[in-house]
């Protein structure tokens, strides 16, 4: 056989394949009635909500499982779910629950109160006979938790080691939705891949890298879903991800770039925002350098123009940050806070009393991570912006987890400012793990910066361990008051996260908690 | 015959040792720790240290690594924590997936690439050598991520013949069409600068051979000008083309990394940047020794295959 022949062959088979795939293509790009297709940004690592961390397998586990709460529609409030109500006793430190009965797994098994203490003590009791079901990274929200008794099948008392306000609201973070326990035992290390929960959805298939499928469940005690089924596409690339939503092959995008949101405006698309629990801010080393004096922290708190990061780097996809705490804890939200107006005059002003004019600083920035937004150029920006005011800085940047490794530890002898973002379920983590003297990275918190004020202290502690919503509120509200005043951090962006959904999805809403609810949802 | 190729394969093992050595050392090396990248924001010196031991990454380097290099020898190379799965079934399902998607791409450009070099150096200074040398050159100077995105837009997003992104349809048939409606894009944008690579060196070899005595004989003869180049001149070329082919199979496995993603291409490249980002060592370590396997007997096939065509390279 010569070259020439095979050569000739094989063109003709290309050719037919190629034909035969532009007569396949022109079927596609219809997504099928009552099966919504989501862009996700990633394949899930498990559908085990106690085993799982990041915001992407929240978002498929939240239409899975119920927790015992949930965050009311549209605030970080929260609600009965499985749970129908609860007392709590005066020193704050036993809850009990009266769950709801006549709700069974999508295995057929019971949901009832030794399935609820079976999902803790296999999170928490290292001796329990499924723990080596885990790791379980997060199981610290449950921390306090001395024990769990059944009371009656439909009664369950928590114990807790001491009074920790935020127990209920990490009762409806993912970490706490509930698992069958035949399943764990049927499935052991495997469940993550065979999961079942009491959620409006069940789990249908997993094919890797290509899609997790749920279905309805007909039986769901909160009313059955109008969607058939929910396919999950993990998309990691956002360009991709943006090209699949223009040419139909998903339904619905989360987490939009920004640069891409000019190209769903058109009636085709309906854009989504929702401002949620994030903040994203500067540490400052207060301990060592140029920060160390309040007035120069405030100074670069007036010299970054917050206003145009927001608007031109961000594309408005954010608001401009006020204080340490995020507004859409709307309850514990200081709203007489405003936030440092962009004053570079000021800011000059300041650093000139403090004597700090040409101080020399080193800025840690991160390529990307979550939260982050876009780093990079907020990094830039907030580096010319400081030089404006007559501040030398020098930017050094690095992969996300290189860039946890040195900022976790601590600033003090390798930088005086870094980027870093957070997400919680609760008014209280964030502050509590990295604003707090107690909290510095050598007694194993994440105040990075060093700030420490006895008076701030003593607020979070008890803020911490009130049970009274409103105490609750004014302490954190007083907090806020003087930790802006203190400034450790540049407050600079509430992220607001987007979704686009296409013109044949109907009766969608983002949550303020930053999870997907598709119970509700209609596709035509 | 026999003898040369058990040769090869002996001199391969303290290759994949050296590669399991490094591949582990670097994964101990960079900065992040897997709890690290697992808590995120939660990552307390606390929360890592017992995660750490959770993930048995508290013992020493050494150990670990004949902890790990035992269990592979027994074919157990692991659970990826990122994955929550055994790493050899997730590594061998992507590496399928890549070899589809590199295969066809590596078909494409070796028969494009030396007939396009063959025509070129038969027409030397002809229109047709000018055409492809300049397709050529702006082939070899598009980079392959960029060209697929400009694909992408063009082929799947405004005109919709192909879909945008990954290797099956979500719903529908799994049949050859459905693979090949996939397949097209992708495989095309990682062939284009492999394509140019080969036709440049295609070419060059042939017109060296077609310099020499015997081709002039062979037209002295009377051979038909077809045959003096398909099957007198081509054959000869092949032993310098074929070490070529070899190189641009490397080079296609490794452009099937940035093809990958942006295709979102379940292979084992994507694979391989989505466990180094989240620092899942195990994963990240089972699929560079298995590519780097796979890679070394392509190699060795490559040597042996050149020395059927030419018995003196054999010593």
């Amino acid at each position: 056989m010569t070259f020439l022949e095979m050569t000739r062959r094989t063109m003709l088979a290309a050719t037919a394949a190629t034909a035969l795939a532009l007569g396949s293509g022109v079927a596609l790009a219809q997504t099928p009635p009552g099966v919504l297709i989501v862009g996700q940004i990633a394949e899930p690592k498990a559908l085990d909500p106690a085993a799982v961390t990041a915001v992407n397998d929240f978002r498929i586990l939240m239409n899975v499982y119920d927790g015992l709460v949930r965050y009311k529609d549209g605030t970080l409030e929260v609600e009965p779910a499985l749970a129908t109500g609860w007392t709590i006793s005066d020193d704050g430190t036993e809850y009990t629950f009266t769950l709801r009965e006549g709700v069974s797994f999508h295995d057929g098994s019971v949901f009832d109160a030794e399935a609820v203490k079976f999902n803790f003590d296999r999170m928490l009791k290292e001796d329990h006979p499924y723990h080596n079901t885990g790791p379980f990274p997060l199981s610290f929200f449950f921390s306090a938790i001395e024990a769990v008794d059944v009371i009656d099948a439909q009664t369950v008392k928590f114990t807790l080691n001491a009074p920790y306000a935020p127990f209920l609201s990490n009762l409806a973070y993912p970490t706490g939705l509930i698992v069958s326990p035949a399943a764990v035992a049927e499935h052991g290390a495997e469940f993550g891949r065979n999961p079942s929960g009491t959620g409006a959805f069940k789990f249908a298939e997993w094919r890797s890298n290509e899609a997790v499928v749920v279905e309805a469940n007909p039986d769901y005690w909160d009313g059955a879903p109008d969607l058939q089924a929910v396919v999950f596409r993990p998309i990691t690339d956002a360009n991709t991800r943006t090209a699949e939503m223009l040419a139909g092959g998903i339904d619905l995008m989360v987490e939009v770039p920004p640069v891409a949101l000019s190209e769903f405006q058109g009636d085709a698309y309906t854009l989504h925002e929702q401002a949620g629990p994030h903040v994203w801010f500067l540490i400052l080393n207060a301990k060592k350098g140029p920060f160390a004096d309040k007035r120069v922290r405030q100074a670069a708190n007036y010299a970054v123009n917050k206003q145009a990061i927001v608007n031109d780097v961000l594309e408005g996809t954010a608001a401009v940050a006020a204080g340490p705490t995020p507004p859409a804890f709307a309850w514990a939200y200081n709203e007489a806070l405003e936030p440092y107006p962009y004053d570079p005059a000021k800011a000059k002003a300041l650093i000139a009393e403090a004597g700090a004019e040409g101080a020399e600083l080193t800025f840690y920035v991160t390529e990307g991570g979550s939260g982050m937004l876009d780093p990079v150029a907020m990094g830039t920006a907030i580096q010319a912006d400081l030089q404006a005011v007559g501040l030398k800085v020098k930017i050094e940047t690095y992969e996300w987890n290189t860039f946890l490794g040195k900022v976790n530890p601590g600033l003090e002898g390798k930088a005086d400012m870094a980027e870093m973002a957070w997400m919680t379920n609760d008014p209280d983590t964030l502050p509590f793990l990295a604003l707090r003297t107690g909290a510095w990275p050598d007694k194993g918190g994440f105040n990075s910066g060093y700030y420490s004020n006895p008076e701030v202290d003593q607020l979070l502690e008890a803020a911490r361990a009130s049970t009274n919503q409103a105490e609750r509120a004014k302490l954190y509200q007083d907090m806020q008051v003087i930790v802006q005043e203190d400034a450790p951090w540049v407050f600079v962006a509430n992220w607001k996260q987007n979704a686009v959904t296409s013109d044949r999805v109907e009766n969608f809403t983002l949550q303020p908690s930053f999870f997907l609810l598709l119970d509700d949802v209609v596709k035509e | 015959m026999a003898g040369y190729i058990l040769k090869r394969l002996l001199s391969a093992v303290p290759v994949l040792l050296g590669i399991s050595v490094i591949v582990f050392v670097i994964m101990a090396l960079i900065p992040g720790d897997p709890a690290t990248a697992i808590l995120g924001s939660y990552a307390t010196p606390e929360n890592v240290e017992k995660l750490n031991r959770d993930l048995g990454l508290d013992r020493s380097l050494v150990h670990r690594y004949f902890i790990w290099l035992g269990n592979m020898l027994q074919g157990d190379f692991g659970r990826s924590f990122s994955l929550n799965r055994a790493v050899l079934d997730e590594v061998l399902e992507r590496f399928n997936a890549t070899l589809v998607l590199a295969g066809t791409s590596f078909v494409l450009c070796s028969l494009l690439g030396v007939a396009a070099g063959v025509v070129s150096a038969a027409r030397q200074y002809g229109a047709a050598d000018k055409v492809i040398t300049f397709a050529v050159l702006l082939g070899i100077s598009i980079p392959s991520f960029f060209l697929g995105m400009m694909m992408i837009l063009m082929f799947a997003v405004n005109l919709r013949w192909f879909p945008v992104s990954g290797m099956w349809p979500i719903y529908g048939a799994r049949d050859l069409g459905a693979l090949i409606s996939h397949l097209t894009l992708p495989a095309l944008s990682l062939a284009v600068v492999a394509t140019g690579v080969i036709a440049r060196l295609s070419r060059a070899a042939m017109l060296e051979v077609l310099r020499q005595d015997f081709i002039r004989t062979a037209r002295a003869k009377g051979v038909h000008e077809r045959a003096v180049i398909w099957r007198h001149a081509l054959r000869a070329a092949m032993v310098g083309i074929i070490p070529v082919l070899g190189l641009q199979a490397g080079f296609v496995l490794s452009g099937a990394v940035y093809i990958e993603m942006v295709f979102q291409w379940p292979g084992v490249g994507r694979m391989l940047v989505d466990a180094i980002l989240k620092r899942d060592i195990l994963l990240v370590q089972g699929g560079v020794v298995l590519v780097a396997s796979c890679y070394v007997l392509f190699n060795i096939a490559v040597d042996v295959a050149q020395s059927l065509l030419d018995p003196r390279i054999r010593t």
